[in-house]
């Protein structure tokens, strides 16, 4: 047997099953814990529902993403690792860069000639090793992370909103930028992504229109103004790139 | 109950559901191959697996500290938990995240900060569930009745729209941070031989610390007048 076909025996979505299912098992405990801190906080419980909705239909334009690269991802590394991999931490790029480590390591191409059960079984190995980095970094040290939170904040309320907002504008700078700027002068550039640069813009010009001028007017749209202004980024950047 | 008191007992459940469940899910991730090489007895040799271990570290290790450090302000403790098992963090869970926030008027490290947060993200998660477990049956099938322009939009385009929107909706908020919040990432992009994660600390911390020069100054003003 080829190793595709290995991978792909049912046996295998079976065993693959139990990651996804604890990915699952995480979420509906968390959701449990949540719906008993609205009940004791005596939060209107209307809140959590209305934001459990928005993390339900903002996902699906990026998760229909996601489902098209797992269908390539399938081609190159079978169906079953597919799902598992990417129903957790690593996206196609990363679960594919270690796979293909470990065909390198062994000094062959990722399912060319040579790529054998045991060299199989090293990329295997590179995704599980590799996920697991955040995996246990999160599962131990999130409660120092905490102290440091509250450390930075100083038990201040205001600062402590307006550093979580400035952290979160360094995250999306730093991936607008990294998606946009692809080489840099001492890399032989500099040199740019035209689509990535058109889909960032629109997007955000959409996201701020929208949340200026319509949602003030029209409360209800603003649960999907993250959807909307992901279409009109991607239809930009395909027209226009 | 006082809510500032509940904090704690929040607090305490996040430890208690996402210690375990993040340390489970990276040791269950091996069932897979240890099956593999148990049954076909094909045990690669240790030297081999760590080589290509050390290969794929080289290029993300760093990520396992960085990633979650930079992060944790804006995901929080359960958020965190979550957004490090299911993975998809700047293109599903920390907009969702921030979008619920932002729509519900929730204030940052209140109960019901943390509650919103978490809803959106378990929202997220279950749509991207849904959305590999469909892929993993019907995948083949639908992508390849999709007109190219469509797939290829999604493919390549989908994460660069959700991360200018996202960023959008907080420059409009706090646009002079937002600027600085562009700026560091352009410099060191622009640069070119900087490492990914030394850019992300740049980015995140050093817009963090702007953040906190206007804070302060700003807090300055408003103590005067």
């Amino acid at each position: 047997m080829d190793y595709l076909q290995i991978s792909n025996l049912p046996i295998m979505w079976v065993l693959c099953s139990f990651t996804v299912i604890i990915a699952a098992l995480q979420a509906l405990l968390f959701i449990r814990t949540a719906n008993k801190a609205t009940k004791e906080c005596n939060i209107n419980p209307e809140i959590p529902k209305q934001a459990f909705r928005i993390g339900l239909v903002s996902a699906i334009g990026p998760a229909l993403g996601v489902f098209i690269v797992m269908v390539g991802l399938m081609s190159a590394i079978g169906g079953p690792m597919s799902w598992l991999r990417l129903s957790i931490i690593g996206a196609a790029p990363t679960e594919l860069a270690a796979a293909t480590n470990g065909a390198t390591a062994a000094g062959v191409t990722l399912g060319g000639e040579g790529y054998t059960l045991e060299i199989l079984a090293v990329s295997w190995f590179a995704m599980a090793l590799n996920g697991a980095g955040w995996l246990l970094v999160t599962g131990v040290a999130t409660p120092s992370l905490e102290k440091l939170r509250e450390k930075l904040s100083g038990g201040d309320s205001h600062w402590l909103g307006v550093m979580s907002a400035a952290c979160s504008i360094g995250i999306f700078g730093y991936l607008n930028i990294n998606s946009i700027i692809t080489k840099g002068f001492l890399n032989g550039g500099p040199a740019i992504s035209n689509g990535n640069l058109i889909a960032v813009v629109a997007g955000a010009v959409c996201m701020m229109i929208l949340g200026k001028f319509v949602t003030p007017k029209v409360p209800r749209l603003a649960e999907y103004s993250l959807g909307i202004s992901m279409l009109f980024g991607i239809a930009a950047a395909l027209l226009f790139a | 109950m006082e809510n500032n008191n509940y904090m704690e007992t929040w607090k305490k459940s996040c430890v208690r559901i996402g210690s375990p469940t993040n340390i489970l899910a990276a040791v269950t991730a091996f069932i897979p191959v240890i099956y593999l090489c148990t049954v076909y007895d094909c045990w690669p040799s240790a030297q081999l697996i760590l080589s290509a271990w050390a290969l794929t570290a080289i290029a993300f290790g760093a990520f396992y500290i960085v990633e979650p450090v930079s992060y944790y302000a804006s995901l929080g403790m359960s958020g965190t938990y979550l957004s490090f098992l299911s993975g998809n963090i700047g293109n599903m869970r920390v907009p969702c995240a921030s979008l619920a926030l932002d729509v519900t008027e929730s204030e940052a490290g209140t109960i019901q900060a943390e509650v919103v947060s978490t809803m959106a993200i378990c929202g997220s998660i279950i749509t991207n569930l849904i959305a590999t477990t469909a892929a993993a049956f019907v995948g083949t099938a639908i992508v390849s009745v999709l007109p190219a322009v469509v797939t290829d939009g999604l493919k390549l385009y989908a994460s660069a729209a959700i991360f200018g929107a996202t960023f959008g909706n907080f420059a409009l908020k706090k646009p002079k941070i937002a600027i600085f919040g562009i700026l560091i990432p352009v410099v060191c992009k622009l640069i070119g031989t900087l490492p990914a994660w030394l850019t992300i600390l740049l980015t995140v911390f050093g817009t963090v610390l702007i953040g906190r020069l206007f804070y302060v100054v700003e807090s300055k003003k408003a103590a005067k007048a």
